[in-house]
């Protein structure tokens, strides 16, 4: 976890003057940052610790382009650069592989069912399996739809914070993200639909 | 939609409770990371050779191809790698 306990100044002073173990230091303190948001926006088939990887080559061959100022922690840059990578890799990922009834197990396809039906009562599986079903309904959202929903829904993140990190407007980030519901709303029903199809 | 909203919603709390995985980097990972974020940059003369090397490579077998596709017809003649032209030196050569 990222504390404001760390000379993050010192730390970069000393990272810009080549400090290996310094610099080191640096990619331990950042690695918890930056693989949350590397597995919230994984491409399929990619490895998170190269992509993660990839984040941290571009931070340090960028680090210059970074000027500190206040209410702009580099915590904030870092995360911000984390995205971009995410986004570009994500894009240059194959075509989304189409996500049918039958690769949902029961406890995934219980949810599926919450999500439609006019219910008050959360069915009676794990936590885990709430956040798989999430991440295959995500999985079939272009990029920057995926993007806004896990950093608003999963991640709590604000309007203003995903603007910050997107670099969109918040207008665009509120209608990106109404926009993904209502993709995501008529997969959950598409999804819903083949489950009865296959019962008749 | 807002009772998809309501329910969505209600999923993805649920999801963040779900156990967070490892975040602890892999051995050796920071060091890895810092000694390629620190490899110098390619010279532009090596990413020059690079670009070029691989563009006349795909010249040359675009030029085999054209030369293979015009050779084809004469494919079946008796002496098909027989020069056509009246050129003397490839004839010697071709007689040796």
């Amino acid at each position: 976890m990222v504390t404001d306990e760390f000379d993050w100044r010192e730390c970069l002073a000393r990272v810009r003057q080549r400090d290996e173990e310094a610099a080191a230091l640096l990619v331990a303190r950042l690695y918890p940052l930056v693989i949350r948001i590397v597995r919230s926006h994984l491409p399929r088939r990619a490895a998170e610790e190269d992509l993660a990887q990839d984040v941290f080559v571009k931070m340090f061959t960028r680090l210059d382009q970074y000027q500190a100022r206040p209410g702009t922690p580099f915590e904030h840059w870092v995360a911000r650069l984390a995205v971009r990578t995410c986004l570009d890799a994500l894009r240059a990922a194959d075509r989304r592989p189409e996500l049918r009834w039958g690769d949902l197990s029961e406890e995934q396809a219980a949810w599926l069912d919450f999500m439609l039906a006019d219910q008050s009562a959360t069915p009676d599986t794990s936590a885990g399996s709430a956040r798989e079903v999430i991440e295959q309904l995500l999985s079939q959202l272009p990029p920057d739809d995926r993007l806004v929903i896990s950093l608003m829904d999963l991640e709590e993140k604000t309007v203003r914070e995903v603007s910050e990190m997107t670099g969109w407007s918040g207008t665009l980030v509120k209608v990106r993200a109404f926009r993904a519901r209502r993709k995501l709303r008529k997969l959950a029903q598409s999804l819903l639909s083949q489950d009865r199809y296959a019962k008749l | 939609m807002q009772n998809f909203d309501k329910q969505w919603q209600t999923v993805a709390g649920h999801a963040r409770q779900a156990p967070g995985r490892d975040e602890t980097a892999p051995f050796g990972f920071a060091r890895r990371a810092v000694a390629l974020g620190w490899q110098p940059p390619a010279l532009r003369s090596e990413v020059l050779w690079v670009r070029l090397t691989l563009r006349v490579l795909a010249g040359a077998v675009g030029v085999l191809i054209f030369c293979a596709a015009l050779e084809l017809p004469h494919f079946r003649d008796a002496r098909p790698l027989e020069p056509g032209l009246e050129n003397t030196v490839a004839q010697i050569v071709w007689a040796l």
